[in-house]
């Protein structure tokens, strides 16, 4: 393997890793990236945009063109960091705010200067008791050191920060739905345009990022644009958290050169698959995206590598399955968790994911018949697109891509099929 | 190698006499447990190295059966049926009758799945009786201190008191349900001593008080709401998404299919551990009782107690060699039959707790004054004629079953003694429950010889049955109970379990050549060919995906 060591080196690295600590966060990395940004407010933006750093909650999209859009508004504008995080197999952004609080609040103060945000929304989900309450803390402390006075003298504008925990629904991690959420109604995701960064929260320009995405601020601006593409492999820059799940030796989050070779997370840094067998199904980001099957095991592990294997990096998650996994029912199973998350609002998201829950189910325990299966298929095609999220859009993908990959196990579970 | 006496020649040296004083050479000695008993045998135990008991003392070849891969993986479970219920039952014999009754009588909904049929298990072997403080000189305290005197430690002192205080309630219900005892002329209620007990306590049904129980358990169940799924052994226990027990994946043994029973609540009363035969011994034990509900539980997490330590009954047929290990009750040795060695001499008090007298025996084999039965096989007399020359027409009106196998075994049981060496007999330690069956994991209950604690590391005769029928009733209720409690709306089953589980094997470097539960002894013969033969062997299949 690697000569020099790569794993949990920027946001995991220990240093980072110091809990609601603040003396300790400011001992090694604390500090220094926030120093940078206050020296030259006006060139974070270009920095984030030459460092290529990219949405991490899951889109992949250009960190930059939201700030940009972001910075060039006037009046009250607001920040919302994204820790809603809910879908299966994805626990990065939990260690991040549970382990390196005050490295996310430093991250989000980085990009309130950059781009003159006064109010700072900490939005996390409920479920994550630890986070909430290290975040809390971080926070306490933070706002008792000198450093607050220091951004606002140095910059003109005060930052005010508040922790608010989300309604625990999956969908409130949309943007335009947490957005509401903030506003403090129920998580319906809005039509979008307008976007958040000109008509969020209360009609404000707001910028919505990732946990992970704002957790890397402090580092790029402390170590500069050139070591930050450094860190990552090929032409992707950065590192990835990613959570690595299901049938591995040693599942959990392993931070990684972005680009990192599948195989070398499964096998390398995973262990391997239980018990000697084989791999199957990889189930990526979210798992709303295509699925990965074995000749997919090479694809380095960026947003545009991953896409051009038809599927999507999305979070980060990785859950592994080996030959021992039935895919009906792993596939219903997810698909089940889209239904069941579904906010209701776009009627065929609402009935769409129902439908296609209740017959994976059937196929699933043997009650399925060829009708059914067809049904499945046509619903793949008309579904898509047809949401004002992109929730529809995830649940289709999965099926869609598992009944292109294995038929033949939808055929056996049919009712009355030859065993 | 130890020379016993040939069975022919010790026989003739026989003769039966109604009276024989216990010589005051017979005195054990304090070290008669640490010599002799099996479960003081050097390297019989290792350290378990995965699971809720990792570090603790267990027989090596239960251990083997409890660190091994599970027989099933989620593809196998593609297009099974699912089912829901309120509870499950795993387990036919008197537990989990008794379980099912008292869950079914509360108003929930019961499935009873057994491997075989219902009462294809080791109640219906219990021959000597059921203890219960009945007597007007006895009281549940006196009872509760037998037990843990007879315990030889480790007991679960709460346990024990609440299956003693249950004992006249738990033959109230019995009688209730249309059991019949013994009776004396009054039709009060005949009692007996056992061994290591102060008094009179042991009620009974002739010699097959156990298969009386089983009788009417069955016919209880068939007339209550119960579903009972027979031939559908557990291969493996379902959990949600917090761990706990969600119910269980059942194999049909009729058509090889799979089926997911989902449960709020899941009962093991599967019992014991008999066929694996531990340290070589012949069993007195029901063929299916290959420690299935011990992996189940194991597997999802559930602690358990005591792995080290069974009961050996003292007298185990030991001739003729084909019903090696078939149970003569103790009441024959409660109605006052001697133990003999070679040179028809008695060498220890009959009524000593039973893990005394196994010793015992075990010692006179090895020490020479044993009989050699051939099939490098040897034991000791168990003097049936004295009881029938002090009592004309005991045996017969007492022990109908051991006539019975008198006559299986060409042997006279009135005129002639029966050659007997310990046979494996009970599981002492289990599933560490509480008083109302509730195991460690959230969900799972489990009740009868699966469990551990009640009796410590030796159990008195009679108080299997009553175990069996106390925490059966209790767990029955509770579980139904748990069916109405908060957030118990039907979750999201799987075999996560299985996950964290294999994940540990593997850690520890265990091979994952075996897989289990058993379900059936290895010799157990199928029709060659069969799914289930397949199944059985145990043989991991290659993995060619």
């Amino acid at each position: 393997m690697d000569k020099a060591p790569v794993l949990n080196q920027v946001l995991l690295q220990p240093s980072s890793r110091v809990g609601a600590d603040f003396d300790a966060w400011l001992w090694d990395v604390g500090g220094s990236g926030l120093e940078a940004a206050l020296q030259e407010p006006g060139r974070i933006v270009d920095m984030v945009k030459e460092a290529d750093l990219r949405g991490l909650g899951g889109s992949g999209f250009p960190t930059w063109v939201k700030w940009s859009a972001v910075a060039k508004q006037t009046g009250e504008k607001y920040l919302i960091c994204n820790g809603n995080e809910d879908e299966p197999g994805t626990f990065k952004d939990r260690v991040l705010m549970e382990e390196c609080p005050h490295q996310l609040i430093e991250g989000a103060t980085i990009a309130a200067v950059a781009c003159g945000i006064q109010r700072v929304v900490f939005y996390i989900n409920p479920h994550l008791s630890g986070a909430i309450d290290a975040v809390r803390r971080a926070l306490h402390q933070w706002q008792q050191s000198e450093w607050p006075e220091r951004i606002a003298q140095a910059t003109g504008v005060a930052i005010d920060y508040r922790v608010q925990p989300s309604s625990g629904h999956y969908i409130g991690g949309e943007e335009t739905a947490a957005i509401e959420s903030v506003e403090g109604k129920f998580p319906f995701p809005r039509a979008k345009p307008p976007y958040p960064t000109e008509h969020g929260v209360h009609g404000r320009p707001t910028l919505i990022n990732n946990v992970e995405t704002l957790s890397n601020l402090p580092h790029l601006l402390r170590n500069g644009v050139e070591w930050f593409r450094r860190q990552g492999l090929g032409e992707a820059t950065g590192t990835k958290i990613y959570s690595l799940s299901g049938d591995v030796l040693r599942p959990g989050v392993y931070e990684l050169p972005m680009g990192t070779p599948l195989s070398d997370l499964l096998y390398h840094y995973g262990e391997g698959m239980l018990v000697g067998k084989k791999l199957k199904a990889v189930f990526t980001g979210g798992p709303s995206n295509t699925i990965l099957t074995p000749k997919d095991i090479d694809v380095p592990m960026d947003f545009e590598s991953v896409a051009a294997r038809r599927s999507a990096l999305g979070t980060g998650a990785m859950i592994a399955v080996s030959q021992g996994t039935g895919i009906v029912k792993k596939v219903g199973e997810y698909v089940s968790f889209f239904a069941s998350s579904s906010c209701g609002q776009c009627p065929s998201c609402k009935t769409g994911t129902y439908y296609m829950s209740q017959l994976l189910n059937r196929i699933g325990t043997g009650q399925g018949t060829r009708s059914d299966l067809d049904s499945l298929i046509n619903l793949c095609k008309i579904l898509p697109g047809s949401g004002r999220c992109h929730l529809v859009n995830g649940a289709v993908k999965v099926l869609d891509s598992s009944l292109y990959h294995f038929m033949d196990e939808y055929e056996q579970s049919l009712r009355g099929a030859p065993t | 190698m130890t020379i016993n006496i040939p069975y022919d020649e010790a026989i003739r040296r026989y003769r039966p006499l109604a009276e024989r004083a216990l010589p005051c050479t017979a005195d054990p000695g304090e070290d008669l447990l640490q010599r002799y008993h099996p479960d003081y045998i050097a390297d019989r135990c290792i350290q378990l190295t995965v699971g809720a008991n990792a570090g603790d003392p267990c027989h090596r070849q239960l251990a083997d059966v409890l660190q091994s891969d599970s027989r099933i993986d989620e593809a196998d479970l593609a297009a099974s049926p699912e089912v829901e219920t309120d509870v499950l039952v795993i387990g036919g014999g008197g537990a989990g009758c008794s379980a099912a009754l008292e869950a079914a009588r509360a108003g929930a909904r019961v499935i009873l799945a057994t491997k075989l049929r219902l009462g294809d298990s080791n109640t219906v072997m219990a021959e000597g009786g059921i203890q219960a403080s009945i007597e007007k000189d006895d009281t549940p305290q006196m009872h509760y201190d037998d037990t843990v005197k007879g315990a030889s430690g480790q007991i679960d002192r709460t346990l024990a008191a609440q299956m003693v205080t249950d004992g006249p309630d738990v033959i109230r219900w019995l009688i209730q349900q249309g059991m019949q005892f013994d009776l004396d002329q009054y039709g009060d209620l005949l009692t007996r001593r056992a061994g290591g007990t102060s008094a009179p306590r042991v009620l009974y049904f002739r010699d097959y008080t156990g298969l009386e129980m089983m009788r009417v358990l069955r016919e209880a169940v068939f007339n209550s709401d119960v579903e009972v799924w027979d031939y559908c052994p557990a291969v493996e226990l379902l959990s949600d998404q917090s761990g706990h027990c969600a119910g269980a994946v059942l194999s049909s043994l009729k058509d090889y299919t799979y089926s997911l029973v989902k449960a709020k609540s899941v009962i093991v009363a599967t019992g014991g551990i008999g066929r694996l035969h531990l340290n070589g011994f012949p069993t007195s034990n029901h063929f299916g009782a290959v420690g299935d509900g011990l992996v189940l539980a194991y597997r999802l997490g559930a602690k358990l107690r005591d792995l080290d330590t069974f009961q050996y009954h003292p007298t185990g047929l030991a001739h003729p060699h084909h019903l090696g290990g078939t149970l003569i009750t103790e009441g024959v040795r409660s109605a006052g039959a001697y133990l003999l060695n070679a040179a028809s001499e008695r060498f220890i008090d009959e009524l000593r707790p039973r893990d005394h007298v196994a010793a015992a025996i075990i010692r006179e084999c090895a020490e020479g004054r044993g009989v050699d039965a051939g099939h490098g096989q040897s034991g000791v007399w168990l003097d049936t004629p004295s009881i029938e020359l002090r009592s004309p027409g005991i045996m017969e009106q007492r022990f109908p079953k051991l006539l019975h196998l008198g006559i299986k075994s060409g042997i006279d049981p009135r005129q002639q003694p029966m050659l007997i060496y310990p046979t494996l007999h009970y599981q002492n330690g289990g599933v560490i429950i509480n008083r109302q069956g509730a195991s460690t994991v959230p969900g799972l209950y489990c009740v009868g010889e699966v469990c551990g604690g009640v009796h410590g590391r030796n159990r008195l005769m009679g108080n299997s049955l009553l175990e069996i029928i106390s925490f059966g009733r209790r767990a029955g209720t509770t579980a139904a109970k748990r069916v109405h409690g908060a957030g118990m709306r039907q979750k999201k089953v799987s075999l996560e379990h299985l996950r964290a589980f294999r994940r540990e094997l593997m850690l520890a470097k265990m091979p994952l050549t075996q897989q289990s539960p058993l379900l059936f002894p290895e010799y157990a013969k199928f029709e060659k060919d069969s799914d289930y033969d397949g199944l059985r062997r145990n043989t991991r299949v290659a993995d060619d995906g």
